[in-house]
């Protein structure tokens, strides 16, 4: 069920890249950190990446406390962050 | 003035490639017929698309707002770049042009700002030379409006009236006629006495100046007048004489120089001295080679140009960023004021972003607070007489340049020069800035950069601090703008107050300085420790892991001397 969960984030997630980045983003590795990967992935691709996430998954980010720099530098550790946030959401 | 300063460039290299040097070097290799001989073409078309915002307009760096002066730049460069390397160019950014439209028939800058002449020509070019649309029909009208008792043409509707003529104005509206009719329309001007006026801005050496009393006359005006002459069917009185003129700015091994007693060659010179020199039909086949081989040397490791060889491209806010942050030796500090101080195009008082552009307000008070002209009264009074003889506007606001429409971020900019100039001048402009903050209010206490836009932190901020120079400003609406955008975890946002920003909080903390307001050090603290990067820099925003630059690194060092034991003043620096 996790795993199930994580992958359907993971997609969540990366469709969210894809209607930013297109084609770019379709052969992203999980891994891959964004600002290398993607072109054009500068602050303001970014802050729109993170908002939109937010507003995928409704939830907040706290960008000076949470070290968004870290979390949202890949597909992986952004889908990990959206999961802990759904999940503390719930609790 | 001589300028040794800057033939051995003693600023600050960004290394950063520029959206005018590139639109230069790209349109004077299509106009010599040589853009095939630009290497990597791709990498220019990713530089230009890199400009481009989500709204379809372009902007000038990115993160920055779209305005039409970059939209124009880019897609004509990216139009001009051989088929198979210029991306792709779609419709987007003709409906993001269309947004800058007034019902009067002129263009805006950017959506809410009022039309001028520079952003209605950028406009009308786009539209029809690059979309193939058809512009306003009340576009004749507007344009028939600029002219001035003199018969030259101005700025903007109010600038005529005023009488200020100007070439640049004169060829900007002339070439959007042009563009709109295919030069078959009625000329919506008196012919002769703009034809006279622009004539007689030929001098007994051949070359053109911008304006009626200007002394130097430099290739920029030369190509603007000889541009719009040739819109009008007409040639110089001394066509022969301004093609020996030009032709005399060529050095014996590079390209173009801009005016007599000016030792470098750099992008605009070889764009204007090959786009004049087409104009008046004179042949530019022998120069071509070296023309050619000079502007490929510009070229940057990002695939864009700068404006002269790249290793020597200083420019004046990189230079005023580094002397702010203290990263200069006293000589190199000494070298680096002197050189920006050379900053100046002839006829006009206030400082370049590069040699041989135009004067900006902003560069202008970069390089003020960074020390430049610090023991020269004279040349401070001087920038304040072109501030407030040439630069500003009929609204009481000023523009980034003269001429631009005006906004909040360089009206603020003018205000913090004057404060510093003596005079009843001074005092009587300062008080007209007011009359231009108040039609960027929004609500009561808060303001757009430009009347009709959004209101913003930043904007309400700057035009508080304006008004409080000029005429005073209630401080609890500082107070009040602080606590909206303020940002629980740390620092200021610009919109909301969710997203904190490195210039925002800059202009945070200056503002609660500027009316004795108290902040909180802690807040400060953990707002700068979120933007710190790894390399020892800061980063504009906490979302990047490295630094935005040298002007971000400026802004985060000296917000950083704030909170030392010394608490250094904040210089009242406005960017965007």
């Amino acid at each position: 069920m996790r795993t199930t969960d994580h992958t359907e984030t993971s997609n969540r997630v990366l469709s969210v890249l894809e209607k930013r980045f297109g084609d770019a983003a379709r052969s992203l590795a999980p891994d891959a950190d964004l600002t290398d990967a993607l072109p054009g992935f500068d602050s303001l691709a970014a802050l729109e990446y993170v908002t939109a996430v937010e507003g995928e998954f409704g939830i907040e980010v706290d960008f000076v406390g949470d070290d968004v720099r870290y979390w949202f530098s890949t597909l992986e550790r952004t889908a990990q962050y959206v999961h802990e946030c759904v999940e503390d959401q719930a609790a | 003035m001589t300028y040794d300063m800057l033939q051995r460039s003693s600023g600050v290299v960004s290394g950063e490639s520029d959206l005018w040097c590139t639109y230069a070097a790209v349109r004077t290799l299509t106009w010599l017929g040589r853009i095939g001989d630009l290497p990597a073409p791709e990498t220019v078309a990713g530089f230009l698309s890199s400009r481009r915002n989500s709204d379809g307009g372009f902007a000038w760096s990115a993160g920055m707002s779209s305005d039409a002066w970059a939209t124009y730049y880019c897609t004509q460069a990216l139009a001009d770049l051989p088929a198979g390397g210029r991306g792709t160019v779609d419709g987007a950014s003709s409906a993001w042009v269309r947004s800058a439209a007034h019902a009067d028939g002129g263009f805006a800058m950017t959506p809410g700002q009022a039309s001028d002449v520079w952003a209605t020509y950028y406009a009308v070019r786009t539209l029809v030379e690059i979309y193939g649309e058809r512009p306003p029909e009340a576009l004749s009208d507007w344009l028939a409006a600029l002219q001035a008792k003199d018969g030259g043409l101005a700025w903007s509707p109010a600038h005529a009236k005023d009488g200020t003529s100007d070439v640049r104005a004169c060829y900007y509206a002339i070439t959007a006629w042009s563009t709109a009719t295919g030069g078959r329309g009625p000329l919506p001007w008196d012919r002769e006495r703009l034809t006279n006026w622009l004539m007689d801005r030929q001098s007994a050496a051949g070359g053109f100046t911008f304006q009626d009393g200007d002394e130097t006359d430099c290739l920029w005006a030369t190509f603007r007048a000889t541009s719009a002459l040739s819109r009008l069917g007409e040639t110089p009185r001394d066509p022969q004489g301004c093609a020996a003129w030009i032709r005399a700015r060529l050095t014996p091994d590079g390209s173009f120089t801009r005016w007599p007693g000016y030792p470098v060659p750099d992008v605009w010179a070889a764009f204007c001295g090959v786009g004049a020199l087409r104009e008046l039909g004179a042949g530019i086949e022998d120069i071509a080679d070296r023309v050619v081989d000079t502007v490929l040397t510009f070229r940057t490791g990002q695939g864009g140009f700068t404006y002269r060889a790249p290793e020597l491209a200083s420019d004046v806010l990189t230079t005023s960023a580094h002397l702010m942050a203290r990263r200069f030796s006293d000589t190199g500090e000494r070298d680096a004021l002197r050189w920006m101080e050379n900053c100046m195009m002839p006829n006009e008082h206030g400082i370049m972003y590069m040699p041989g552009r135009g004067s900006e307000v902003r560069c202008t008070l970069w390089a003020l607070s960074a020390g430049a002209f610090e023991d020269d009264a004279p040349a401070r009074a001087r920038i304040a007489d072109w501030l407030s003889g040439a630069i500003q506007n009929p609204d009481g606001g000023f523009g980034y340049w003269e001429g631009r429409a005006s906004d909040m971020v360089s009206t603020s900019a003018a205000a913090e020069i004057l404060r510093k100039a003596d005079g009843n001048a001074a005092a009587a402009r300062l008080r007209d800035i007011a009359g231009y903050v108040a039609t960027c209010e929004t609500a009561p206490g808060q303001y757009a950069n430009v009347p009709g836009g959004r209101p913003t932190l930043r904007a309400t901020l700057q035009a508080l601090r304006a008004l409080h120079g000029a005429i005073g400003a209630d401080g609890a609406h500082v107070g009040d703008a602080l606590a909206r955008h303020r940002v629980r975890g740390g620092g200021f946002a610009n919109e909301g107050n969710r997203v904190p920003d490195l210039l925002s909080t800059y202009e945070a903390v200056l503002a609660a300085d500027a009316f004795g307001l108290q902040w909180d050090a802690g807040h400060l603290t953990k707002f700068l420790d979120s933007v710190r990067t790894v390399d020892a820099g800061f980063a504009w925003t906490p979302l990047m892991a490295t630094s935005g630059g040298p002007l971000a690194d400026c802004l985060g060092r000296r917000l950083e001397l704030r909170l030392s034991p010394e608490q250094h003043a904040l210089p009242p620096l406005a960017l965007s």
